[in-house]
């Protein structure tokens, strides 16, 4: 010190600061030591997270073929809004609500829905909010980039499915994976994650394993607003398994129009090959349209249509060949005649019954649509004879007709690959209910049972395969619609995919001797090819065997308008070597040879036009709505035929 | 005469404490050119450094109690130019704060920088004769009117973070001018308690608003703040420091905090953060031991000064600038609240280097004239 100043402890008091200078620079010292020696690994992870993100280059899914490689439903690139999860961890969601709705014309329901589900999400994972964005919703997003670096757009394969809802029921759609669905673990397992398009119905669903494409990536650099800085690392997607499926798209299609041109536009036609199972056609009117759910679902207009397609009391979205049931009616007559034989209760020698009319038991007359004598057996399928049955039935008593029942699996699901296929209602599940309930079971529920009414009720699938079945002989395939996946090369990290077919399980037999079988089928054949009740479809050189059915909806008497019967045709051909088995059930339209053998018939012209390369026999004459046509071969149908019993 | 003198001069010149602050001015330019490469900005500082050299030795060469003598004038003159940046049209704003006088050619420079040498001539003018007993009230109050004025100025600007950098001034002249230590202590203990007092009644009657409680909590909880709010730029900086680990990333090529742009300002009042990503722990703690053994040269230069009044002038300037590295550091460490306050001759800036090299000026000046007398 130059100076003297100790009065004043003026060098404690520099000492003081100096001390105080040293103990700061510590402080910053010991806090930098704690940040970087001790959690500089922590820190350094945290840099990494917010620069470093994985964008997902989604996997285009498989095509799906018809049996001859014609597309039923592929893909093509769209545009979707995505809004990165990373960014907003800590902000108020809610916020986002209305610009983006009002902005990108989005349902702010469905966003608030969106929002919520991205707070469960593990990071690096972004949420989609508009699917199919326009091209002004692109350039909203461009334009409010560094208000909302949030958002960003991708493009994403989207599924394309047919027009008119053709063939929606089997292929089904794709949506995206609910929370529900990531919950459980047969998804968790197979690496689903929140936004993956999942198969939802349909083939879709059921081969989603195929047809999904595995996710390529990649790794991106970004700055502070989101903006791609680098690519650090790209994985390509290998893309999904096509499938070829084993529908005849042409044939499906006129099955379609047969629908579509039905009274009430409400029915099925299912065909196909009675030899192995494969299905050609699959058609259920009403239908939808696919493309709702893999494009229109977030629109509030795509909500709005899928609250009508719901609430429709048509069903269009239930797909009536394998989960609608239905009393199958005369149709049930057919595996009947089988089993009658079998059985015993007739013989071939003597198969005749008393048909008189009708029948009495106890005090109550349940009539035949006409007096058939004592017909035998071909003449019973032909005049489709309620009386003759009546007495088979009686004869075989409950026990065989429930033995039948179980012999061609009408009480059970066919197998078939579409999902929530349901069960068949039969006497084996009602006997026991009532036993159950202490009610008997008296002869007339025998009877009942004996025609396709009041105790039975099956899908139009289940009764398909019985008689398909009966056509070759008593070997009932499992109906099915994968013919292949085909295969896929191995690309990058994700190893080749194998082709694959459906995994068929043995048809089931049921041993038919080959004069019984020739029987039952002359009398199929009968029904067509002579004066049976379907005559007017007859086809000369192509043998169609077939059974008409009217079911009955509602009692004798009311059955007109919304109520009328239900129109059952079910059939094989040719007769003695069928390559195509064929049924239709046009709801609520009268009499079954009037309405469903014809919509048959135009299935099989345009399956002999493919196959044979010439014009059918017999052009085709179609019942269009209520107009009868006469048939153009054979036979001359009489007026209700096939109108029959009471209650 | 001459020759002696001019031989003396060059032999007791401090060329430790000058070499010391010139190479933390290259060490700064090297991580304002990490965090912006592609600006211009390193090379600016240089450019500043050149400036301020001429300025430092210019100001060393001249006897530095004739310049107190001329205090008042400057004193006056600094005031002038913290109005005269008030004018529109003469200050520039930037980032909502009018604080910059722009100079055709040179760039901008800021007044309120400067103005703290004229204010550390004038306190050490004040409080710098010999003294008898403790400080009075009175001589307290015009300390504080020395000091009130300018601050009073820059908070019209307002830049609040400048104008906090003046009070260290006054303390620390106050502190060595024999204020009773029982007032020290008595302030010292007043504001442990009554800072957090008033923190928590402000809180309770909403006083003071959720964003300035959010500073706050970004401090005691950085990781449960909102991160992407007020607190993000406290825990963007502390992610960068973090980062930085023992060597720290050093390639500038790299995807750093700065140049992906997560963290702000990196350049000027994130600078410190910038060096610990790419420097590392142990740049850091190399460079807190340049600024100390700095500020240590500076105290053992005040207390070889020839007088109280120039040995007033380092000690001011070591309080000023030890002040202004805690709290630059301690906000990019995240226990300060964010406070635009530049780090001494790291930030990129014309007038803060210039600033900082005329007060290391008068320091070597004051200590030059240790003989004489």
């Amino acid at each position: 010190m130059k100076f003297e100043d100790d009065s004043q402890n003026l060098r404690v008091r520099m000492r003081v600061l100096q001390i105080l200078i040293v103990l700061l620079i510590s402080v910053l010292g010991v806090r930098l030591y704690v940040l970087q020696m001790m959690k500089g690994s922590y820190y350094a992870e945290r840099a990494e997270n917010q620069r470093i993100r994985l964008l997902p280059i989604p996997a285009p899914r498989g095509v799906i073929f018809d049996r001859n490689g014609k597309i039923l439903v592929d893909s093509r690139p769209i545009y979707n809004v995505i809004l990165s999860r990373e960014d907003v961890k800590n902000l108020d969601l809610n916020q986002f609500i209305e610009p983006f709705s009002t902005g990108l014309d989005i349902d702010p329901e469905y966003l608030r829905e969106r929002l919520e589900q991205i707070k469960t999400q593990p990071a690096f994972e972004s949420v989609r909010i508009k699917e199919n964005a326009s091209s002004a919703d692109q350039a909203w997003v461009e334009a409010h980039q560094l208000e909302y670096p949030q958002l960003r757009v991708e493009a994403q394969p989207q599924r394309r499915y047919l027009e008119n809802g053709t063939l929606a029921h089997v292929l089904g759609y794709v949506g995206e994976i609910s929370p529900e669905q990531l919950e459980q673990p047969r998804y968790k397992e197979k690496g689903y994650k929140p936004g993956d398009i999942i198969g939802r119905e349909g083939l879709e669903a059921v081969y989603d394993h195929y047809l999904r494409g595995r996710d390529g990536y990649r790794k991106v650099v970004v700055d502070s607003r989101g903006r791609i800085q680098d690519v650090i690392e790209e994985v390509e997607p290998q893309p999904g398994q096509d499938i070829s499926t084993t529908i005849d798209l042409d044939l499906q299609l006129v099955a379609e129009e047969q629908l579509r041109n039905s009274p009430k536009q409400r029915g099925v036609i299912i065909a196909m090959d009675p030899n192995n199972g494969e299905v050609m056609v699959m058609a259920s009117y009403p239908t939808f349209d696919p493309n709702l759910f893999s494009q229109r679902i977030t629109s509030k207009e795509g909500r709005a249509e899928y609250n009508e397609l719901v609430r429709d009391p048509k069903t269009p979205l239930i797909n009536r060949a394998i989960q609608g049931i239905y009393p199958p009616g005369s149709t049930w007559k057919i595996p009947m005649a089988v089993a009658g034989l079998r059985q015993g209760a007739i013989t071939l020698e003597n198969s005749n019954l008393v048909c008189g009319g009708g029948i009495t038991i106890g005090n109550k007359f349940t009539r035949c649509m006409g007096n058939h004598g004592t017909p035998d057996i071909r003449y019973a399928i032909m005049k489709s004879c309620d009386g003759y049955f009546y007495r088979l039935g009686l004869k075989m008593g409950i026990d065989g007709i429930m033995k039948m029942v179980d012999d061609f699996d009408i009480n059970k699901r066919t197998g078939v690959d579409l999902p929530h296929e349901i069960v068949s209602q039969t006497p084996n599940l009602f006997k026991p209910m009532m036993e159950r309930r202490g009610q008997a079971w008296k002869d007339i529920d025998t009877v009942y049972s004996s025609f396709g009414q009041v105790y039975d009720f099956a899908t139009p699938i289940a009764m398909l395969r019985a008689v398909a079945g009966i056509g070759v002989g008593g070997r009932l395939s499992v109906p099915h619609l994968l013919k292949e996946a085909r295969a896929v090369s191995e690309v990058g990290p994700f190893a080749a995919r194998p082709a694959q077919r459906f995994d068929r399980p043995d048809p089931k037999i049921v041993p038919i001797p080959q004069d019984e079988h020739d029987a039952v089928v002359k009398g199929m054949w009968s029904v067509v090819n002579d004066a049976g009740t379907a005559a007017r479809i007859r086809m000369a050189g192509f043998d169609i065997a077939g059974k008409t059915g009217t079911a009955q909806v509602v009692g004798l008497g009311k059955d007109t308008g919304e109520n009328k019967d239900h129109a059952w045709f079910v059939s094989f051909a040719p007769a003695y070597k069928p390559e195509i088995s064929a049924i239709a059930l046009i709801e609520n339209s009268g009499f079954g040879g009037v309405h469903a053998a014809p919509a048959v018939r135009a299935v099989y012209d345009a399956y002999y036009r493919k196959t044979r390369n010439e014009e059918p026999p017999g052009a085709v004459q179609v019942a269009q709505n209520k107009k009868t046509t006469s048939g153009g071969a054979g036979g001359s149908p009489p007026q209700a035929t096939d109108r029959r019993q009471g209650e | 005469m001459l020759t002696l003198s001019g031989r003396r001069s060059f032999r007791d010149f401090d060329w430790v404490l000058a070499l010391i602050a010139i190479l933390i001015v290259f060490f700064g330019t090297w991580q304002i050119h990490n965090a912006q490469p592609e600006e211009t900005y390193w090379q600016k500082q240089l450019f500043g450094l050149g400036i301020a050299l001429v300025f430092m030795l210019i100001v060393s060469f001249m006897d530095y109690r004739k310049l107190v003598d001329l205090a008042p004038a400057f004193y006056l003159f600094g005031l002038a130019l913290l109005v005269i940046v008030l004018i529109p049209g003469i200050g520039m704003k930037i980032n909502g704060q009018r604080a910059w006088i722009k100079l055709p050619g040179l760039g901008q420079f800021q007044p309120s920088e400067f103005v703290k040498i004229p204010t550390v001539l004038m306190l050490a003018r004040f409080f710098g004769p010999h003294r008898n007993g403790p400080l009075s009230i009175k001589e307290m109050l015009v300390g504080g009117g020395i000091l009130g004025l300018p601050i009073g100025l820059i908070l019209l600007e307002p830049d609040a973070g400048q104008a906090i950098t003046y009070f260290p001034l006054l303390g620390v002249v106050i502190f060595l001018s024999s204020v009773r230590m029982r007032l020290v202590v008595a302030a010292a203990l007043l504001s442990i308690i009554m800072i957090p007092a008033a923190y928590m009644l402000g809180v309770k009657t909403g006083k003071i608003k959720n964003y300035q409680q959010e500073r706050i909590n970004v401090i005691l909880d950085p990781e449960n703040a909102d991160r992407r709010g007020f607190g993000y730029h406290t825990w963007q900086s502390i992610v960068t420091v973090g980062k930085g680990g023992v060597m720290g990333t050093r390639a500038s090529s790299e995807f750093s905090q700065s140049k992906l742009k997560f963290l702000p300002e990196p350049h000027t009042d994130f600078i410190f953060a910038v060096t610990a990503e790419s420097t590392g722990f142990v740049g850091c703690i190399l460079l807190l031991l340049a600024y100390a053994v700095l500020l240590s040269r500076l105290i053992t230069g005040a207390r070889r000064a020839p007088d109280r009044t120039g040995m007033l002038v380092i000690m001011a300037i070591v309080g000023g600038l030890a002040f202004q590295i805690f709290i630059n550091v301690g906000m990019t460490l995240g226990m300060m609240p964010v406070i635009g306050v530049p780090l001494p001759l790291m930030s990129a800036g014309l007038s803060s280097v210039l600033a900082t090299f005329i007060a290391i000026g008068f320091a070597i000046s004051i200590q030059l004239r240790r003989f004489v007398n």
